[in-house]
């Protein structure tokens, strides 16, 4: 709330800013940090609010629609055909599946790491997850051709003596997906306990008071709850943690187990999971900025939050570089007629463009992160953010569509052109993945009130610098 | 503060946690069931024909032979539905004016044919051929049941994949002589397992995985 | 769904084309309003109520249909609940159900016949497969006669007998034409024309002498747009007289056409083709082949197999032919050598000098007959008669031109004309006013308000013609009624129908029968009729069943005549061409027009372009670069005052300054599918007949060519620029071809090497070039992470091993494998729109690679059906297992299984899956043609991946019928091996020329089989090896025979 914080320039360089902007402004108290979290779900809608959410509930309407036709017509309303038998529908899955990874990454690998300043931001990066691989999960199944015999992918007992077959990717990404999404689920509803609790009894009418109570499964606080709650969150994040990386490697290799020039890749997995972090910071932050203006959040969320979201950012955006470094060495090095064209026709092909723009939006844009004057100004960063979305989406567009547009055989060559239902059903998850999470803003505490106020004891109000912290959740 | 809830409710909350996992375990166990019913497999099913032909009588009493209606079981892919016209070598003599019997010989007389209901009932993308299963020793019976004690048709196996697999995976436990194939009395033999490899054996009888590969009944 | 479109569209939009056609057929309004008055359009009245023809249609089926379980959607549909079944009331004698059986007969084409197998199941003819009896098929077929049997179903046949387009009966028409004929006895039938479509056949020409002799005054026109005029022109100028020449390419070692595509358009092309690739098939033990030295005037198939072809102006091909007769030696021909082809003629006059006896002059029809007596004088110079060239009475009935009756209906003599078959209305010459007359005739009304002239029209279709005349007679198709015809060289045939005419329609011998004034009497009764007074003293049912079994009637080719020596002709003086020269052929898909309704056909990828929906003004790339226009660009093409617009299409190999345009397109009354309707959508090419006179039936100089502002949407199967290896302005233009001038390196990092060339003499030289022309790939065994049969992976040394031999030197780029394939199994036709989204479903597909220059290019044809790797990669990427290995080596697709995740397409490296985006197989198709289909053939489901399954339904039914050999008796090996090599795929079976080879890749019965001898051939080579993929599918390297004089052999000999 204060102008200092807000204004990088108080900060005299070669000064450690960790050491001057705290995770918690001070004048932070229990109460204060209640009202102001609890606050925002009791407050009247605002015509801001009411008009977001109309919007994007009119696209999902939209999404409604495309889905409604696809299940009329068939998936060939889609630009798809042979060779390019994927096109937005995978790409979409796996850009919303990548996105969903920071939140368990921040909820789950941070709070063992116990980097404390996770706390404010963890409750809707897991939100987002959820929307994310809600939207994520609905491709897989409607780009089938035969969507009602989706069921076929799962082991069950059946009168065909039949199992699927568990050597195709595809099959463990219906596990790994379905396992991630449940995992994240329930993390994040153990998460809300408390917070539901403080809502409950914080809400004024007895409507609000049921529902909450219901879900709060009767948390009274004492000393027996927090405890059982701390083991249980604790033991849920580690068997998150793993997921992390399992989800986004079993979609990498959906694609590596191809022979196909362009998939057929080692370096698949570790480096759609690179990507999946690094998309999914840059959602968070995408998130994050507007939310802390709106709500009036800037003492919580503090410019040090943003800070360490754009170094994870560009960390993992070196990973990402060294990814399409390694895939143009190998076009390469691989001595290949095929591995050589295809990295050629990503660079000159009739789908260069897109390359560079990811190329520019991925690699070039992010360097400017190196400047620390640069990761505390929220608007640029804020756009890049935007910019990095956009990359990873055309990161994902270009694997599938360059790879299956031109392979072994030049009579079979083809290209895709997207049509109207593939935009639809793309913009549509657009539209539910924020409709949801305006609704999750109104209707939740959007920052764990419960770890907050654990923050603010642990720097009796945000006044003892956060070196001097003791680590949370200490059991 | 008032209590929200009443104490009872401790009770149900905790009843639910233990009733979710039982009522999924339920649904499924239902969804398996319903399956394998006849509703779905139409098994034992008998069903209205135009004319109430006995098997049970033709064949069980008068002692006719399959073949003899059913011409092409041993050459054709179709076991073959007999024509009015050998409905008629006999019913021209005896039961002449037996009123169950007018149908037929209005076909007859006016070159409408009969159309009888299907009993067994395959989907079309399975491709079943009589003739090679008769020629490898698979009797009548094995697959339609004791034909010749049904005074109307039923199908009388659930004909499910996993059904037919039964015998392509493990042809010697159902394996007869050729000789015995119409022979609807066949009981097999306490030492099936041996005779059913020899036999096996002697028609050249594909592997198990050969006569499970997909293209063996679908096209 | 583009057909329903059609449909839709048409029902409404049919009267407004016509009047449009009406204008260009006869230019003044009153015509358009007489016309108006007279018909008022009744026709789609009853032509599009499709459910009554239906009705009719499972009433004539009776019980089989039931059986066969046909037309429905298999693929998805689960145990139907109250399925009917039916017997028969009295089953025919020889019927087994469930069995197919065959039945020879002849399927007539420009008035000869060419003997096929009909493939009948439960009373339902489903598949065409060529007679091997027969001289003219020798057990090959091309595509036309694949998709008649979609023209048998075809539900836009005319269904009724009309009269100014209202339903009316036969009865009525006796009633009108016999009292006509009865007052015409007297003046000996004065004014009577009668107008047919060439014909041989023995019955109805007999029938047209007995009429000529009740009505001395009648006189027979014929016409046929493809007819050969030039060719009998030429062998009178020879000789004096008309002869029929047939050819013996097998005796040929060297073949010169000039302008001729005898691989396609000539009346015994599947025999030429399979004589003249018998003639280059290299194999270990047999390393020598013909020569061919093409000259032609456009790109044809014959041309994409020649060892040297000139593409030049059709115009100087005369110049060129004097050249070469002498070269040849014959005199009194003036000898000026075209400046440039010296090395070509010379070359060619050397060798053809160097084969006395066994080579070959084949001038196409398309030549004058300047240039036919030339070919004459050279063959009969060079000692090739009664060797590779015979003589015959000629076999098609003589009878006068189209010109000579339109000169006759202008000047009013003619009262009566019945035109039987032919469609002038639409492919008269632009120059002869038929249409204009025909309609003047047809309206015509005599004092009393009746009309004066009768004019009928007996033909399959209610086509233009028909559409003008007052009555329309529905023609039988030629699988549902009785007949003869006679093959090129006279043999003759028996047609014998192979289901009742499914709208009851009559053959020509039928009606001839009674405009004899004879009682009506079953084509049938009159077939046997003439045949009985042929075989006299013979025992006739004897001879009438061999006749009908074997399909060819023995002992009835023409007698070879042996002619003196021809004249040569003196050369006409050329008038100088003009700039641009048009060049007009028969289309590779829809002939002269009369297939343009059949679905298959339009669908089908045309030679070299990949064409499918449309005809285009094909051009070279010079050509194109000097119009500046590119493909789809809208040309007007304007001779003597006439034009047309066409889209071009830039098509490497076409000779510069031509512009070739394929005819039987733009059609107005074609039926639902070939009707146009300027639609790109859907639209079905343009009508060349506009620009084509009577003078320059095959090409013209002098056209003007205008670029306008408009262009066309031309869907192609592939994006054909991709297909060249030459140095063209694409970017990234991909290897493809190996020849030895592909450096060692670049046979590892920079060629595809999917077709690998090499010519005999470096064949000879190091029968390993073809390995060696593979790389790496080629030295070191390829290693497989799967196990190997020790380790409980496939062994592939028991049992049948299914593989296919392909061979690339024999295969013309005909097409027939592709719609044999398609009718055998139930692949649907999805229609130009969801062509142009690269959404084809042909099983086999022929990809045409250009090499070479872009203005010599070499063109090699490369059929690609599912290779059924033995490491395959769509295998183990299918999450549910829809797609697996048979231990035999087979690829499995489990359409039933399938949920349509599209990754074993994905990781094809063939790119041979095709996928039912949407509901093809119901959408596109009518309760009629679903009759068509094979109940042993599964119709795929919207959402579901098929391909190719090397035709298990064959495979099942041939290794039943062993299987079963085998348990009643277990040494009957050689029988076995004999079944087994009968094993025939329809690919295979259609072949023309054997270039496909299918069977057991092991020993059967101990014995080696033909597939098993070809793989060890040092020609074979599998495609993308380096993959370790193990095709079954494997490829015979092209081998080309260059004349060392033209082209030094390099390298190979050192």
């Amino acid at each position: 709330m204060t102008a200092t914080a807000e204004s990088p320039v108080t900060i005299s360089s070669g000064q450690d800013m960790t050491q001057v902007i705290p995770v918690l402004m001070p004048g932070a108290t229990y109460a204060s940090v209640t009202d102001q979290i609890g606050g925002i779900v009791q407050r009247p809608l605002t015509w801001l609010w009411i008009m977001a959410f109309g919007i994007t509930f009119v696209v999902v309407m939209v999404l409604t629609g495309a889905i409604a036709y696809l299940l009329l017509r068939g998936v060939g309303i889609w630009g798809i055909d042979i060779p390019v038998a994927w096109g937005f529908a995978i790409t979409n899955f796996v850009w919303w599946i990548g996105i969903g990874h920071a939140g368990t990454f921040i909820s789950a690998m941070l709070l063992l790491m116990r980097q404390n300043w996770r706390t404010s931001i963890n409750r809707f990066a897991e939100a987002m997850t959820l929307f994310a691989v809600a939207c994520a999960g609905m491709f897989p199944l409607m780009h089938l051709g035969r969507i009602k015999f989706f069921y076929w992918l799962a082991p069950y007992p059946n009168t065909m003596a039949l199992w699927p077959q568990f050597r195709s990717a595809l099959v463990w990404d219906v596990f790994a997906v379905s396992t991630y999404g449940l995992v994240s689920l329930i993390f994040w509803y153990v998460g809300l306990i408390p917070d539901l609790a403080t809502m409950r009894d914080r809400s004024r009418n007895r409507f609000t008071w049921t529902i909450y109570g219901m879900m709060a499964m009767g948390w009274r606080g004492d000393s027996r709850h927090w405890l059982r709650y701390q083991t249980a969150y604790l033991l849920l994040a580690g068997l998150a943690a793993p997921l992390v990386v399992s989800v986004h490697s079993i979609v990498g290799m959906d694609f590596s187990e191809a022979q196909l020039p362009g998939w057929h890749s080692t370096i698949f997995p570790p480096y759609f999971v690179a990507g999946a972090i690094f998309s999914g910071f840059a959602m968070v932050l995408t998130l994050a900025i507007p939310m802390r203006s709106l709500f009036g959040f800037k003492n919580l969320i503090t410019i040090r939050h943003i800070d360490n979201c754009c170094k994870l950012m560009l960390v993992t955006e070196l990973l990402v570089a060294y990814g399409y470094a390694a895939e143009v060495y190998t076009g390469w090095y691989s001595g290949s007629v095929y591995e050589s064209y295809m990295t050629m026709n990503r660079f000159i092909g009739p789908y260069a463009p897109a390359y560079w723009s990811l190329i520019f939006c991925n690699i070039v844009a992010p360097q400017i992160l190196w400047s620390r004057r640069v990761r505390q100004n929220v608007i640029i960063v804020f756009i890049l953010s935007l910019v990095i979305n956009v990359g990873m989406w055309l990161e994902r567009f270009m694997i599938i569509i360059t790879s299956l547009q031109r392979d072994f055989l030049p009579s079979s060559w083809g290209m895709y052109y997207p049509t109207f239902w593939d935009w639809a059903t793309f913009i549509g998850t657009l539209g539910l993945f924020f409709c949801m999470f305006f609704l999750f803003a109104r209707l939740l505490p959007a920052i764990s009130i419960a770890e907050v106020r654990e923050l603010v004891h642990e720097t009796a109000g945000g006044s003892v610098p956060p070196s001097k912290m003791e680590p949370a959740n200490v059991i | 503060m008032p209590r929200l809830f009443h104490r009872r409710m401790n009770v149900i909350a905790r009843a639910s946690l233990l009733a979710i996992p039982i009522l999924a375990a339920t649904a499924g166990g239902v969804a398996w069931h319903v399956q394998t019913t006849s509703y779905v497999t139409s098994q034992d099913i008998t069903m209205e024909q135009p004319v109430p032909f006995s098997h049970k009588h033709h064949v069980g009493e008068l002692g006719i032979d399959c073949r003899y209606c059913h011409t092409s079981v041993t050459d054709s892919s179709f076991a073959g539905l007999p024509p009015t016209k050998t409905c008629m070598t006999c019913h021209s003599q005896i039961w002449t004016n037996a009123a169950m019997l007018q149908p037929v010989r209005d076909s007859w007389r006016t070159g409408v044919p009969l159309q009888w209901q299907r009993v067994h009932n395959l989907p079309e993308y399975v491709y079943f051929d009589h003739s090679i299963h008769v020629a490898k020793g698979v009797g009548c019976a094995t697959c339609h049941g004791q034909v010749d004690e049904m005074p109307l048709m039923f199908q009388a196996k659930s004909l499910e994949m996993s059904w037919c697999l039964e015998c392509h995976r493990h042809p010697e436990e159902y394996l007869r002589p050729r000789e015995e194939v119409f022979n609807l009395h066949y009981q097999s033999p306490p030492d099936q397992l041996k005779v059913g490899r020899e036999l096996a054996e002697r028609y050249h009888v594909r592997s198990a995985q050969a006569l499970t590969d997909c293209y063996t009944c679908h096209r | 769904m583009n057909l329903s479109e059609v449909r839709s569209r048409l029902s409404n939009q049919r009267g407004q084309a016509l009047w449009r056609s009406m204008e260009e057929l006869c230019d003044t309004p009153e015509f358009r309003k007489s016309l108006e008055r007279e018909f008022p359009g009744g026709v789609d009245g009853w032509i599009n109520s499709g459910d009554q023809s239906r009705r009719r249609f499972l009433q004539l089926m009776g019980a089989s249909l039931m059986l066969a379980g046909a037309g429905t959607m298999s693929g998805c549909s689960d145990k139907p609940r109250d399925e009917k079944i039916v017997p028969y009331v009295d089953a025919p004698e020889m019927l087994v159900a469930g069995k197919p059986m065959f039945f020879a007969t002849a399927m007539p084409m420009g008035g000869f016949g060419r003997g096929v197998l009909v493939c009948s199941q439960e009373g339902r003819p489903i598949k065409i497969e060529g007679n091997p009896d027969h001289p003219a098929s020798l057990g090959g077929t091309d595509s036309f006669m694949q998709a008649s049997i979609l023209g048998l179903y075809d539900p836009d046949r005319s269904q009724a007998v009309t009269r100014g387009g209202e339903i009316s009966t036969w009865a009525a028409f006796w009633e009108t034409v016999r009292p006509r004929l009865e007052s015409k006895r007297q003046t000996g039938g004065e004014g009577v024309r009668l107008l047919l479509e060439p014909t041989t056949s023995p019955t109805v020409l007999a029938q047209l002498d007995e009429l000529q002799r009740q009505f001395p005054r009648l006189r027979r026109h014929h016409w046929d747009p493809i007819g050969r005029e030039n060719t009998t022109a030429g062998m009178v100028a020879a000789y004096g007289k008309s002869f029929a020449a047939q050819y013996d390419l097998s005796a040929a070692r060297v073949v010169v056409s000039l302008d001729s595509d005898f691989l396609f358009d000539e009346s015994a092309s599947l025999r030429y083709s399979r004589q003249f690739m018998d003639g280059r098939r290299v194999r270990r033990d047999r390393q020598e082949m013909n020569r061919l030295y093409v000259a032609e005037g456009t790109l044809t198939i014959t041309g994409s197999t020649a060892d040297h072809r000139l593409a030049i102006r059709p115009s100087e091909i005369a110049i060129l032919a004097r050249a070469l007769a002498a070269a040849c030696g014959v005199s009194g021909v003036n000898t000026e050598m075209p400046a440039g082809r010296e090395k070509w003629i010379n070359a060619a006059a050397a060798d053809l000098a160097a084969n006395r006896g066994a080579c070959l002059v084949m001038v196409g029809e398309s030549q004058p007959a300047e240039v036919h007596a030339l070919g004459h004088a050279i063959n009969h110079l060079l000692g090739n008669l009664g060797h590779t060239v015979h003589f015959t009475e000629p076999v098609l009935g003589q009878s006068d031109s189209l010109d000579v009756l339109v000169d006759e209906m202008r000047s009013g003599k003619i009262d009566t004309l019945l035109i039987f078959g032919t469609n002038p209305a639409y492919t008269s010459p632009a120059d002869i006013p038929f249409a204009a007359e025909l309609l003047r005739m047809s309206k015509m009304r005599s004092a009393d308000g009746t009309f004066a002239n009768l004019t009928a029209h007996l033909g399959l279709y209610d086509d233009e013609t028909a559409y003008l005349c007052q009555w329309h007679l529905h023609q039988s198709h030629y699988l549902e009624s009785w007949g003869d015809i006679r093959a090129f060289d006279g043999t003759a045939s028996i047609l014998q129908p192979l289901i009742a005419p499914l709208y009851g329609g009559k053959s020509a011998s039928e009606v001839l029968e009674v405009l004899l004034g004879r009682p009506e009497r079953s084509a049938y009764e009159v077939l046997r009729g003439y045949w009985v007074s042929q075989w006299k003293n013979a025992d006739f049912e004897r001879q009438w069943s061999t006749a009908l079994k074997s399909g060819v009637i023995a002992g009835t080719a023409l007698p070879l005549q042996d002619l003196g020596s021809p004249k040569v002709v003196a050369s006409a003086s050329e008038k100088s061409a003009g700039e641009w020269e048009v060049v007009f052929r028969p289309d590779y898909s829809v002939w002269d027009g009369c297939f343009s309704n059949n679905p298959w056909l339009q669908e089908l990828p045309r030679p070299f372009t990949k064409l499918t929906w449309d005809n285009a003004a094909m051009i070279s790339p010079a050509t194109a670069e000097k119009l500046n226009v590119v493909d789809g660009d809208v040309v007007r093409l304007m001779l003597n005052k006439r034009s047309i617009n066409a889209p071009v299409l830039v098509t490497p190999g076409v000779p510069d300054g031509v512009i070739s345009v394929s005819l039987g397109y733009g059609r107005l009354r074609a039926g639902h599918i070939g009707t146009v309707h300027g639609d790109q959508t859907i639209g079905v090419g343009f009508d060349a007949y506009a620009i084509r006179t009577a003078g320059e039936r095959w090409f013209a100089g002098g056209v003007q060519v205008i670029k306008t502002k408009r262009t066309h949407r031309l869907v192609m199967t592939r994006s054909h620029h991709a297909m060249g290896t030459f140095t063209n302005k694409e970017s990234l233009k991909p290897d493809a071809i190996a020849t030895e001038q592909t450096p060692e390196w670049a046979r590892e990092t920079a060629n595809r090497k999917l077709v690998r060339v090499a010519t005999l003499e470096q064949f000879k030289a190091n029968t390993n070039i073809i390995k060696e022309l593979g790389g790496e790939s080629e030295k070191k065994p390829l290693l497989s992470l799967y196990p190997g049969p020790e380790h409980g992976g496939w062994d592939y040394s028991k049992g049948y091993q299914w593989g296919m031999s392909i061979d690339l030197t024999s295969c013309i780029g005909c097409n027939a494998c592709v719609v044999a394939c398609q009718a055998e199994n139930n692949i649907p036709v999805v229609g130009k729109e969801e062509i142009s989204r690269q959404r084809e479903m042909h099983w086999i597909r022929i990809d045409d690679y250009f090499g070479g220059s872009l203005d010599d290019p070499k063109i090699y044809h490369q059929p690609v059906p599912c290779m059924h790797c033995e490491n395959a990669p769509c295998e183990y990427v299918c999450p549910v297992g829809a797609t697996t290995h048979s231990v035999e080596g087979l690829n499995q697709m489990t359409y039933n299984r399938c949920v349509g995740t599209r990754y074993c397409s994905n990781n094809c490296p063939y790119k041979v899956r095709r996928f039912n985006f949407l509901a093809y197989a119901d959408a596109e198709t009518t309760e009629q043609r679903k009759l068509q289909r094979n109940p042993d053939v599964t119709v795929r489901t919207n959402g579901v991946m098929e391909k190719c399954s090397y035709c298990i339904q064959r495979i099942q039914r041939t290794r039943i019928e062993a299987e079963k050999m085998l348990v009643e008796n277990s040494g009957a090996q050689q029988a076995e091996f004999n079944l087994i090599e009968r094993l025939q795929t329809a690919c295979q079976q259609a072949c023309p020329t054997r270039a496909i080879e299918f069977g057991s890749i092991i020993p059967v019965g101990g014995e080696k089989t033909r597939v098993a001898k070809l793989k060890d051939e040092p020609l074979d080579y599998g495609l993308l090896r380096e993959l370790s993929t193990r095709p079954r599918t494997t490829y015979l390297a092209r081998l080309t025979n260059p004349n060392p004089s033209i082209e030094p052999a390099k390298g190979g000999a050192a």
